[in-house]
């Protein structure tokens, strides 16, 4: 553990973000010209005005008895929010502020844009915004793009691009379905899931390392594969016969006492099922494993250096093997949690892209498992916002709603300005010699 | 390097086959129609064998929707006349639309099939290419002297499907969603948006609809992958909808409105649906106690009367347009249901229905196909 601990430093978890005094005054202007235009838009425009309210409902069920909804006047809320969003443009661009400030000025910037824009979009609407659904369908949609990520992670830390996880969701929805279905216990299908993503992983691994296959391809072809081998079986069993093959248990959530009475989140987030919880636990896991154990050096080692990794003695391709597979069994869980965790049933190309936002996520995360949490959470935001605003009237068109996830993810990369570097040798199958 | 080139080769080939399976023309004998064209009788003379043949859409055939239902129209055609035999072609991919289509021209098929508007472009440059060959499209208009379009006015069965949620809504809110926004989703929306605008007219309710509104296009809920298979897109959407106050949904959208049966599954009761297309309640019999009744859309029926028009020589390029009069769309029974639903509102609709028919009622979506 000594080398571990004194290896494991700050280097390889989050390289320390060098910046220019002009980026942080051109970003800060920028986000400052933006906030404007928000108080022009938001803040100013017919929307809010005429004494317009913005309603923000605090029960998940609107019949149940709790607290009662807040009114909230959207003009000047809005402009009270665009204007912090200006402060805090102009402070990053030109207060002599450290790096780390400067992250949460950027949070602090993009929650209090995102707020003025809610309060604009859902004013003078009687059906108002529901925060805890809203909260609820952030976290659920999350989920599968986080356990996604991790097993994209793990793979690239040791070296193995694995953009295969759309397949590996797929597969692993399968297994868990059929498995469960005949069985009828959610733990068998729980473990054929895994298992079938970890199936898939070790695919990857073989052909990766073992036949040196560009893996960018190789990743395009497992999709591909698993997509038209879990399809075939569709039409032949579960289309068929489904009352047999497709009719699997579902896990049941669970309310933590205590917790889930929290109000406003306590219900969205704390009364779900078991493969909810493990997913976001997995996070600081994952965090744990990678950067304060022994393995997780040797695993960045792998993926940083290979050969200095080798010199010193470490099994290179026997490492990335049982990381990739380990890595399977996370995204095979993806797939769990889309059938036996959410809609209990197995349909074709039923992941329908999750696995590449995913892969998303972990880029906009920059490698690490807290900020692929972030990005997951962020992608999930703004796809439930655009279901939440769809049906309130708001004068944007749904396309242009359906698109948010995508600029948020340029808007975020650009906002954070962070490096965005993959593990040194990812995607380099390794060649003793 | 020659080595793993192959294993990308085996690799690549197990895809291709695995999705290729399903997509081998099958030939599926008609009733011993081909048995009665062998003896070749002279009583066969005036009826000599036909053959139709029927290319899927990228769902596949036991999509438990419009595929499946056209092709059961076909075995039905081939059941109803003993001179017509029927084959299908999957198509697994859109690149397998012309080629699947140009197959069954060099097989010589009388008539030829496509389903979905999707397969419009290749049958149209079939059609060019072979002026003698009769074709008929599901879900599209005629689109040359060749072609019999097979339309579905469904917005006038989701006007009653809409009528009856607004009165059977508890919250006074009902909503409804697509997976894309495709004139074929949003006409059924359409209808049904109306049908709530309707009984709130005769009823000075004020009930809503949550997630279209047929005067505003451009916004509207829909799958936020524009997919008809993301089952956990629809479960969000569904969840949405209930905590803004909605307890009954329409979902039109294919797979994806299986996850909003799923969130009406575990609301408890809280949250009801209606299906499309076909009879939910025996199309998904695991979700029956929550599916309230479905709007139909009687493909099968359409593809039969198709068939065996021309199979008889009465081929012709007027399109059909299934209408509330000619049961070409519905509202289906309430199977789980029925000792829930007032007698009144039966009647009510029985009249709406009705007045529908004889154009009392006029429904203005544009999504409607029209004649011609």
């Amino acid at each position: 553990m000594t080398t571990a601990s004194t290896l494991t430093g700050k280097s390889t978890e989050d390289a320390p973000v060098v910046r220019t005094d002009r980026s942080k005054l051109i970003g800060g202007i920028a986000q400052a010209v933006i906030g404007l235009y928000g108080l022009w838009a938001f803040g100013l425009g017919s929307r809010t005005s005429h004494n317009a309210h913005t309603l923000f409902n605090l029960k998940l069920d609107p019949a149940s008895s709790g607290p009662s909804p807040i009114s909230a006047p959207a003009e000047p809320v809005a402009i009270a929010l665009a204007s912090i969003a200006i402060v805090c443009g102009l402070v990053r661009a030109f207060a002599p502020i450290s790096a780390k400030v400067q992250r949460w000025l950027a949070v602090g910037y993009f929650a209090s844009f995102v707020l003025a824009f809610l309060v604009w979009a859902a004013a003078g609407s009687g059906i108002g915004l529901n925060v805890p659904s809203i909260i609820q369908q952030t976290s659920i949609a999350a989920v599968p793009l986080i356990l996604g990520s991790l097993s994209a992670l793990l793979c690239e830390r040791s070296g193995v691009v694995n953009i295969a996880v759309e397949g590996q969701f797929l597969f692993g929805a399968f297994a868990a379905v059929i498995t469960a279905s005949m069985t009828h216990s959610v733990w068998a299908g729980l473990v054929a899931g895994c298992l079938g993503g970890a199936l898939m992983c070790a695919l990857l691994a073989v052909f990766a390392n073992r036949y040196l296959i560009e893996q960018v391809v190789l990743g395009v072809v497992l999709n591909l594969l698993a997509s038209g081998v879990t399809g075939f079986l569709y039409d032949r069993l579960m289309s068929t016969d489904g009352a047999t093959y497709n009719s699997p248990p579902s896990f049941n959530s669970i309310a933590i006492p205590g917790l889930s009475k929290i109000p406003v989140i306590g219900e969205a987030l704390f009364n779900q099922n078991i493969l909810f919880y493990a997913a976001y636990l997995l996070v600081p896991l994952v965090w744990f494993l990678l950067f304060r154990t022994r393995w997780g050096l040797r695993t960045r080692a792998v993926g940083e250096h290979p050969t200095a990794a080798d010199t010193v003695g470490i099994k290179v391709v026997g490492l990335r093997y049982r990381n990739v597979i380990t890595a399977g069994l996370l995204s095979g869980l993806g797939g769990v949690w889309l059938t036996l965790g959410l809609a209990s049933q197995f349909g074709k190309d039923m992941s329908d892209g999750k696995g590449y936002i995913a892969i998303a996520a972990l880029i906009v995360g920059r490698w690490s498992p807290i900020g692929s949490l972030g990005a997951a959470v962020l992608f999930g935001f703004a796809t439930e916002l655009n279901l939440a605003l769809s049906s309130l009237g708001t004068p944007i068109p749904t396309a242009f709603l359906s698109m948010a996830p995508y600029l948020v993810t340029i808007f975020v990369v650009a906002a954070l300005g962070g490096l965005a570097r993959p593990p040194a040798a990812s995607g380099k199958p390794y060649l003793k010699g | 390097m020659r080595k793993p080139l192959a294993l990308v080769a085996v690799a690549a080939a197990v895809a291709l086959t695995a999705t290729a399976c399903g997509s081998k023309p099958v030939a599926t004998s008609g009733s011993g129609s081909s048995s009665s064209a062998a003896t070749g009788s002279s009583s066969a003379a005036s009826g000599t064998a036909y053959k139709a043949c029927m290319v899927t859409d990228t769902g596949g055939l036991d999509d438990h929707s419009f595929n499946a239902e056209s092709w059961a129209g076909m075995q039905a055609a081939a059941k109803a006349d003993p001179n017509i035999s029927v084959q299908n072609a999957t198509s697994a991919t859109e690149n397998d639309y012309a080629s699947n289509i140009a197959g069954f021209v060099s097989a010589s098929c009388k008539m030829i099939v496509t389903v979905g508007f999707a397969m419009n472009d290749a049958t149209v440059a079939s059609a060019k290419k072979n002026t003698t060959q009769d074709y008929a499209i599901v879900d599209n208009t005629s689109t040359g002297s060749q072609i019999k379009g097979l339309e579905f006015n469904t917005a006038q069965g989701a006007f009653l499907g809409g009528y009856f949620a607004a009165a059977m809504t508890k919250t006074g809110k009902v909503a409804t969603f697509g997976g894309a926004n495709y004139p074929t989703v949003t006409v059924y929306m359409d209808g049904f948006w109306e049908g709530v605008q309707y009984y709130n007219q005769k009823h000075g309710t004020k009930v809503q609809v949550l997630g279209w509104d047929e005067t505003k296009p451009k916004s509207g809920t829909f799958d936020p992958t524009q997919s008809f298979t993301d089952q956990a897109g629809g479960k969000q959407i569904a969840a949405t909808f209930q905590a803004q106050g909605a307890d009954i949904i329409f979902p039109v959208a294919g797979g994806t409105g299986i996850g909003a049966l799923a969130q009406a599954k575990a609301s408890g009761g809280k949250l009801n649906a209606i299906w499309v297309d076909d009879d939910g309640a025996l199309s998904n019999a695991s979700y029956a106690s929550v599916i309230m009744t479905s709007v139909t859309k009687g493909i099968a029926s359409a593809v039969t009367a198709a068939v065996t028009d021309a199979a008889k020589g009465n081929f012709s390029s007027t399109p059909y347009i299934g209408t509330l009069a000619n049961d070409g769309t519905g509202l289906a029974p309430y199977h789980d249901f029925q000792s829930k639903v007032p007698a009144t509102l039966t009647s009510e609709l029985a009249t709406v229905k009705q007045d529908i028919v004889s154009g009392t009622i006029k429904i203005t979506s544009k999504n409607q196909p029209t004649a011609g």
